[in-house]
């Protein structure tokens, strides 16, 4: 019997701890009274919306026009290229584990799309686990008429997950991401050498100059909703909607920086950071775009350091040698030789570079004497 | 022919660069006549060969399968065999017992292979205990599948699988071969990903069954438990199929794992050549200490007169550093370049895993003439038909003893297996009574899924793969009370009727399959660089951990300045960490040896059962809690045992709550001893039984703890425990209390036909620690028993 109660006296305390620390995360995030004060009604789940004009969001490409395949493929796409932004879906899930597997449940997801000129978010959040399956059931039907998705890490977290989930409940695929914007690896190329980190809070912090003021950890997501499961306390999950609703429009901001930055480079202002170039380079040469190509490495290799030359010199190569500029190729390489640069394995490449461009240099002054 | 070690030095002399010829027929011939060697065989037994006994195919089996048969050379199947197809066509589970290359793996390929040409849907999960074994069995059954123009795609899923072709494995593998550890973290709690197989599951293999016993057993019981639940989820119902060597209760093992009725299959139909099996005990150096002639050393004279004339020969020592020695100490016999380098393979646990392809391929076609191994090679693995096995040591089980011996002599001509004995009490009463080996095996697999540290851990798992409906039961009747007490733990949450998981844990990875709830303490050698040995092919550059001991026996063992005893090795130790479970040792140099004192208190939780044996003997099995404290060690000269000095040890009192077995002596057998000679004669009963009883439990001596007391507070009599070592209880107390008769019977043989005079290590401890008059207060309480 005493066993009993110390038990419950443990536990007891420690609901009151996380408590604490979740109440305080809830204190001055933006919307979370009008937020909070809904998530008291007793229903199984629920859905937030909110409306934002594109205007408000400072987008520039993104949501605006008609999408261009190529520019897709500059935002991390795999899949068919959708033709309208509308069609996107943008999503984030908050889960109740980092691990995966069965048994960890998206009890979060936000979803957002363009629709008349906003950004229309739609947070549905999950009150009672048991009702699992109607939850599911009733994103499914609204999620699908989309065929693509936007995300952030999606294709390793978000979308496994939710896949779980449909089995688990509807025994069905779930089809949202036929197409797939993963953001996380353009942002990755363009911004981790300068940022350090590429947390969508790092760059909202260094792409925005927006720091989260009382943002809520990811860490404490689960234990906080595991928490809100027991009292169904708002104040307890309003820290968890904010922090989702900001991923996602900070999602879509991104998006749009990604895609400001190719288009500027396709105009011949290749980025400053010089890692940020030759990752754009490289982009570029996938989608053939070879006069961008051209300019990134360009910009890339006068910017870099030694290095990053290195590293970029024999692919910037073959981009001059594509122009027909075989001297300046030839005298890149022959440079970076001359420096005693590169790995064994680089330096044996870059010399039969050298070796052939030589060769080629000879035929082309052959045949015009 | 003089003597064995004569034939050896005299063949090796002769012959300078060539094996010289000489058939097994000759050599066992020649050791038959050999009075030295026969002085120490103690059986030797000849079997006679045995005719195969057929079945025709089955006419509802696929015609491409019997047409490739056929192709390959077999016209009929063994009668287990069609017996096999019979039951598990009509869905039936079964076991399969059967001796070692008896045809086994046809018993569920066949099946399979079946299920799969008539429906390219189906699918099977196959689980073997190890690795390597999963390797093999991949090759031959793609090996079968190719000539038969069926479809089928098997894949392997464990550890090294990479993660590039995971996704195609689940969904197109007809057949996915795995181990329990891998089902238990990376299949199971990701069955979401496994649709396709879950949903058309129609045949899961348990080959080697026997080794699923004990912790593991117990642990594997509850992965099964996990992996039914999610078939019925999918709503497949998979035959089971389970292979297993000679054990005392088959199909009890198999109930336990499967929970539904299983048909045992034992009737083998495969022929079998003749084979001769030799118990060899070797002599006697030391009578009264009981210390025999090292069994290694007898071993490998056998071992070189097998290889010097040319027979294939396996070795199996007990543990890697013996196959270390062994592998020498041969090697040495058989110099190079006189002798091909390939001649004799080492292996074992830590070779990689090209190296051991390797030596298997290598021992089928012929190039390796002589493997030492340990019981790596125990299992089914592929390295061919080889002529004659040594075996150094008593394996630990009867099954193990016949499954290594079953190496030598797959086809039908004659082969010869030896049995060396070392000095163990295990050991010494089976190369006493060979008819134990040869006789209907006594030993039973033991498994206790319900054990509450196993099955809580298992029961999270299950949540954290499906929600519990809140009356399901899983393993035990108080599954509701379990799942209500996680629940308020917070571990579940309960919403809809069901109990969710609600914790960001992965609980699968919480703990490995393969240890006990119980941590060991791990023995550090601080001395220096390990030397190498010459001609080790084990290169660990440090190899510093030498060994670990759980923390029972730890604290009697290795506690600040005990001397701990290492392959004839003294390490004294320097420093014990007992928070992080660590003991620092350093080789030293001294005379005497260390003896701790153990206070021993058994506290009776609850009694499960209870009776009279004959002459007023109490028996009763139930839950203990065991606690121990150590205090003092004593410092004892090596010979004559004087005590030399003492030192204090400060170690905590250690708890265990287990289940035990134990018995009361009524008071009249001992009535009007002295309290010393009651104390010296329950120790040396206990030490006694404590040796003998893993013959019946296929388990370690380790794995079971002895206390005696001689008023114990619970039975107010002398009272002798045995109790299991493992938290919460395997199942070996209760099976105690069931063959106790046999137990004692088989105690009161192994004491008489000990060679000692006053009690040695092998029966009922040695005299000079004990007492004096210990074997003859034990035969005295024995024969009242």
């Amino acid at each position: 019997m005493h066993d009993l109660r110390s038990r419950i006296a443990a536990i007891v305390e420690r609901d009151r701890r996380r408590h604490g620390e979740a109440g305080g995360e809830s204190r001055g995030g933006v919307g979370t009274e009008t937020l909070g004060a809904r998530t008291a009604a007793a229903l199984p789940f629920e859905v937030f919306e909110q409306r934002i004009v594109i205007d408000d969001l400072g987008l520039e490409i993104v949501g605006r026009g008609a999408c261009d395949p190529l520019m897709l493929a500059h935002l991390g796409l795999r899949g068919e290229a959708p033709t309208r932004w509308q069609d996107v879906l943008w999503l984030d899930t908050e889960t109740t584990g980092l691990a995966g597997g069965t048994g960890t449940y998206v009890f979060l997801l936000g979803i957002a799309y363009f629709c008349e000129g906003e950004l229309v978010v739609r947070q549905h959040l999950l009150h009672d686990i048991g009702a699992e399956r109607a939850f599911v059931e009733t994103i499914q039907a609204e999620i699908e008429p989309f065929r693509a998705c936007a995300s952030y890490n999606g294709k390793s977290f978000d979308l496994p997950l939710l896949r779980t989930r449909w089995v688990m409940t509807l025994r069905s695929e779930i089809t949202v991401d036929e197409s797939h914007l993963d953001l996380l690896h353009p942002a990755r190329r363009l911004w981790r050498d300068r940022f350090g980190s590429t947390g969508l809070k790092q760059l909202e912090e260094s792409l925005f100059d927006e720091g989260r003021i009382n943002d809520i950890p990811g860490s404490l997501i689960p234990d906080a909703y595991f928490h809100y499961l027991r009292g169904r306390d708002p104040a307890i999950i309003a820290p968890v909607l904010e922090h989702n609703a900001r991923d996602i429009v900070s999602l879509v901001r991104i998006a749009d920086r990604v895609a400001v930055a190719v288009l500027a480079a396709r105009s011949g202002r290749a980025p400053d950071h010089a890692p940020a170039a030759y990752a754009l380079a490289r982009s570029f040469e996938r989608t053939g775009e070879l006069d961008a190509a051209f300019a990134c490495y360009e910009s890339a290799y006068y910017d870099g350091d030694n290095p990053l030359r290195v590293k970029l010199a024999l692919a910037f190569a073959r981009q001059l040698e594509r122009r027909a500029d075989v001297e300046r190729a030839l005298r890149m390489v022959e440079t970076l030789l001359e420096l005693g640069l590169g790995s064994p394995r680089w330096r044996e490449q870059a010399e039969s570079r050298v070796r052939r461009l030589t060769k080629k240099r000879w035929r082309r002054l052959a045949s015009a004497s | 022919m003089p003597n064995s070690r004569s034939i050896v030095l005299s063949l090796v002399r002769t012959s300078v660069r060539f094996p010289a010829r000489v058939s097994l027929e000759q050599i066992l011939d020649g050791l038959l006549r050999d009075e030295e060697f026969q002085q120490m065989v103690t059986r030797w037994e000849t079997i006679a060969p045995r005719p195969a006994r057929y079945a025709p195919f089955p006419e509802w089996l696929d015609g491409r399968i019997g047409a490739a048969l056929r192709r390959r050379g077999i016209q009929q199947l063994y009668s287990h065999q069609a017996a096999a197809l019979d039951a598990t066509r009509a869905g039936k589970h079964i076991v399969v017992v059967t001796p070692t290359a008896s045809g086994k793996t046809l018993c569920y390929n066949l099946p399979v292979l079946d299920a799969i040409a008539k429906d390219h849907t189906a699918r099977a999960l196959y689980i073997f205990p190890t690795k390597a074994l999963s390797q093999d069995q991949l090759a031959e059954l793609e090996g079968e599948s190719s000539d038969m123009d069926i479809e089928l795609k098997t894949y392997t899923y464990d550890g090294d699988t990479p993660p590039a072709v995971r996704a195609a494995i689940r969904s197109a593998g007809h057949v996915v071969i795995t181990n329990p550890d891998m089902l238990h973290t990376g299949i199971l709690p990701h069955h979401t990903k496994w649709v396709k197989l879950f949903e058309n599951l129609r045949y899961v293999v348990l080959d080697e069954l026997h080794t699923y016993r004990g912790v593991f057993g117990s642990h594997v019981a509850n992965v099964l438990r996990r992996l039914r639940r999610i078939c019925e989820f999918y709503g497949s119902h998979p035959v089971f199929i389970c292979t297993s060597a000679t054990i005392a209760n088959p199909e009890e093992l198999a109930r336990h794992h499967i929970e539904d009725d299983v048909v045992v299959i034992d009737e083998s139909g495969a022929p079998r050549g003749a084979k001769v099996l030799v118990f060899v005990n070797p002599p006697v150096v030391n009578r009264n200490l009981g210390v025999r002639k090292s069994a290694l050393l007898t071993g490998r004279d056998i071992a070189a007169t097998l290889l010097a004339s040319g027979v294939q020969t396996i070795a199996f020592a007990r543990s890697r550093v013996q196959t270390e020695l062994l592998l020498t100490y041969l090697r040495s016999r058989f110099p190079q370049p006189q002798w091909p380098s390939n001649l004799i393979r080492g292996y074992r646990g830590g070779y990689l895993p090209s190296e051991r392809r390797a030596i298997e391929r290598g021992l089928r076609d012929g190039s390796v003439r002589g493997v030492v191994s340990t019981n790596a090679l125990e299992l089914g693995i592929d390295i061919g038909a080889l002529q004659a096995a040594v075996l150094l040591g008593y394996p630990g089980t009867v099954a193990s003893t016949w499954q290594q011996m079953g190496r030598a002599g797959r086809r039908e001509d004659l082969s010869a297996a030896f049995l060396v004995a070392t000095s163990s009490p295990t050991d010494q009463y089976v190369v006493q009574h060979p008819e134990y080996v040869l006789e209907r095996s006594p030993e039973a697999g033991l498994v206790n899924p319900d054990n509450l540290h196993v099955l809580v851990h298992h029961l999270k798992c299950a949540a954290f793969e499906i929600p519990f409906d809140l009356r399901e039961r899983f393993g035990t009747e108080d599954t509701p009370g379990v799942l209500a007490y996680l629940d308020e733990q917070g571990v579940l949450h309960e919403a809809g009727g069901k109990y969710h998981w609600s914790d960001q844990a992965f609980p699968a990875e919480t703990t490995s399959l393969r240890t006990a709830t119980n941590d060991n303490v791990v023995i550090v050698d601080t001395t220096g660089p390990a030397p190498r040995t010459v001609g080790s092919e084990y290169h660990d550059g440090k190899a510093r951990v030498i060994g670990e001991i759980d923390r029972f026996a730890a604290q009697v063992l290795l506690h600040e300045q005990a001397i701990y005893l290492h392959e004839s090795k003294q390490l004294q130790v320097e420093r014990l960490d007992w928070e992080n479970a660590k003991a620092y040792v350093r080789e030293v140099k001294v005379d005497y040896y260390t003896q701790a004192e153990l206070a021993v208190r058994i506290r009776v939780i609850d009694e499960f059962d209870r009776h009279t044996a004959q002459r007023g003997f109490d028996l009763a099995h139930g839950e203990v809690l065991v606690s121990t404290l150590t205090t003092i060690f004593k410092k004892l000269t090596m010979y004559t045992h004087e005590n030399v000095g003492w030192g204090k040890i400060h170690l905590p009192e250690q708890e265990l709550q287990t289940t035990s077995f134990w018995c009361s002596l009524p008071e009249r057998v001992v009535a009007g001893w002295p309290k010393e000679r009651i104390e010296v004669a329950l120790a040396g009963l206990g030490n006694l039984l404590h040796g003998l009883a893993p013959l019946f439990l296929m388990c370690d001596p380790h794995d079971l703890g002895l206390a005696v007391e001689v008023r114990s507070p619970h039975t107010e009599r002398p009272t002798i425990y045995l109790f299991d070592m493992t938290p919460g209880g395997i199942g070996f107390s209760e099976r105690l209390f069931r063959s106790y008769e046999p137990l004692i019977a088989r105690a009161r043989e192994h004491l008489e036909s000990c060679g000692c005079r006053t009690g040695c290590p092998s029966c009922v401890g040695p005299a000079y620690a004990l007492g004096a008059d210990v074997r003859e207060s034990v035969a005295h309480l024995l024969s009242l028993a």
